[in-house]
């Protein structure tokens, strides 16, 4: 009678399957293994079937996801808040590429007659080249380490195709354990950037690179870096640090340059509450320089020592542009598994209250079959 | 009439007020700077700034190598490197000069003596700002 009436009334509910638990309550309520996936026949449908194996194990596993999606949230802010520190220390690094972008372009006025040869520029027969491999120290970014790693990959299939001999300079973890698993890439050092790059980092890098040019071991010296595009963009990119070019331009592998006077910066930014990132093509007001300046020595000399500030500021700009592109996957990818981790606990929480209700149905039924047996 | 002087390093501003002096190694041998100096351009060595301040104190800078304009009273210095002699633990400088020399006598080929030579021009610069006597 009352039995009766609560089975009809459950089973013009939404579940058909739920005679099916309630036949088999009498067995053992707590280790149904539900045939067909519960959630499947409801209104919403998740792509995939959900296996669940009882009350308990849900009840682990929701928890588990919830403590995953704490843990993923807070990468995310921990991300956001070091890319504005990132943000922060290529703005501190400007005044240092003006000035000295601004003082390249006036020596190079005044040396426009004179043909000058400094080492750093020489430019030789292509047999062997170096390359610069920046990757991040830490995994849970996306596709960030992979898409560099595989531009390398594929710069070294080129150069073997043209019978240039390389050599690789791995700097980051990430990089630094690929390569170190394929002893068949020769591998000149091994270098870690840390958290944050300074002076001293591309300063080590810098000298690897310099006594490499200048001891003739090799003819070029290529940074393969991940450039900044927007907080969900980066772009891996190839370009040639060493023979640089007397005027300072950025050179890419094709020979395409770019006059360093309008090197683009990035600067993060928030626009209604949102971050964004503002492309700013720095260019530096060259004003006439003074003729009467005097050079204390040699122009060569003067030459001599400018270029390596500007290697230096090269490089930490690709240190600073692959940690910015690095953090930046981080948050995107973060920000990804917390929503998938909130999806995927509403959907474990509902098959678990409907778990739960049909245990409580089964009891119920038996408790009314038993007492109906008995009168 | 004072000195205003700038160093900068590619990550950030070492040093940005008024002096009244400085004290630069250049690859031509030292030179110092007083208010109204003619206007040239060196390139600056790996070795020490000094700095007189307005108060007749002396400041030490290790500064690795680079760039100086002087013009108009404005000195600007662009540095691979530049360390304040207080911001220098004097115990890990003189290790690091130690490792620096242990390198040298090890490097075998021209490639590694160029670095091992460089890491120790720098190791004993900072080795030097934080032991200099001060007048």
């Amino acid at each position: 009678m009352s039995c009766s009436n609560l089975t009809t009334m459950w089973a013009s509910s939404n579940l058909p399957n739920l005679d099916h638990l309630s036949s088999r309550s009498f067995l053992s309520p707590s280790r149904l293994l539900s045939a067909a996936p519960a959630p499947a026949s409801s209104a919403r449908a998740p792509p995939s079937t959900v296996v669940h194996c009882g009350l308990r194990e849900l009840r682990d596993r929701i928890d588990s996801v919830k403590n995953t999606q704490k843990i993923t949230e807070a990468m995310k802010l921990v991300a956001a808040a070091k890319v504005r520190r990132a943000q922060e220390a290529v703005v501190s690094g400007r005044p240092f590429s003006e000035t000295l972008v601004e003082v390249l372009y006036n020596i190079n006025e005044q040396l426009q007659m004179e043909d000058v040869d400094v080492p750093l520029t020489r430019v030789r027969p292509v047999r062997k080249i170096a390359l610069v491999v920046v990757t991040g120290d830490r995994g849970l970014c996306g596709g960030f380490n992979n898409a560099i790693i595989k531009k390398a990959e594929q710069r070294i299939a080129e150069l073997k195709l043209l019978g240039i001999s390389f050599t690789v300079i791995s700097v980051g973890k990430k990089g630094n354990t690929y390569f170190q698993r394929r002893p068949y890439i020769p591998v000149d050092r091994f270098l870690e950037a840390g958290n944050l790059p300074t002076t001293k980092e591309a300063q080590a890098i810098a000298d690897d690179v310099f006594s490499l040019f200048i001891s003739e071991e090799v003819d070029k010296v290529e940074l393969l870096y991940t450039k900044f595009v927007s907080l969900v963009k980066s772009d891996p990119v190839i370009h040639t640090l060493l023979p640089l070019s007397p005027k300072g331009e950025i050179c890419d592998i094709n020979g395409v340059c770019v006059d360093a006077a309008e090197d683009e910066l990035f600067r993060l930014t928030t626009k209604e509450g949102k971050l964004t990132v503002e492309r700013e093509a720095v260019r530096t007001p060259t004003p006439s320089f003074s003729p009467i300046l005097q050079f204390e020595q040699d122009p060569v000399q003067i030459l001599d020592a400018l270029l390596p500030l500007y290697l230096n500021s090269q490089i930490l700009r690709a240190l600073q542009e692959s940690l910015a592109s690095e953090l930046a996957a981080r948050m995107t990818a973060m920000s990804n598994a917390t929503d998938n981790a909130v999806e995927l606990k509403k959907t474990l929480s509902m098959v678990y209250n409907r778990q739960r209700q049909a245990k409580i149905t089964g009891e119920i039924l038996e408790i009314v079959a038993g007492a109906d047996a008995l009168t | 009439m004072t000195l205003n002087l700038c160093v900068l390093t590619p990550n950030r501003i070492i040093w940005d007020s008024e002096v009244k002096e400085i004290i630069l190694s250049t690859n031509s041998g030292q030179i110092g700077v007083l208010p109204n100096h003619a206007p040239i351009a060196t390139a600056v060595d790996i070795g020490l700034l000094r700095i007189r301040l307005n108060n007749d104190q002396w400041l030490t800078v290790a500064l690795m190598g680079g760039f100086a304009r002087i013009g108009n009273n404005e000195i600007t210095i662009l540095g691979n490197d530049a360390e304040i002699s207080t911001d220098i633990d004097p115990q890990e400088a003189q290790q690091a000069l130690e490792i620096a020399e242990a390198n040298l006598s090890r490097a075998k080929g021209k490639r590694q003596a160029i670095e091992a030579n460089l890491a120790l021009r720098r190791a004993r610069t900072r080795v030097e700002a934080v032991n200099v006597i001060s007048y």
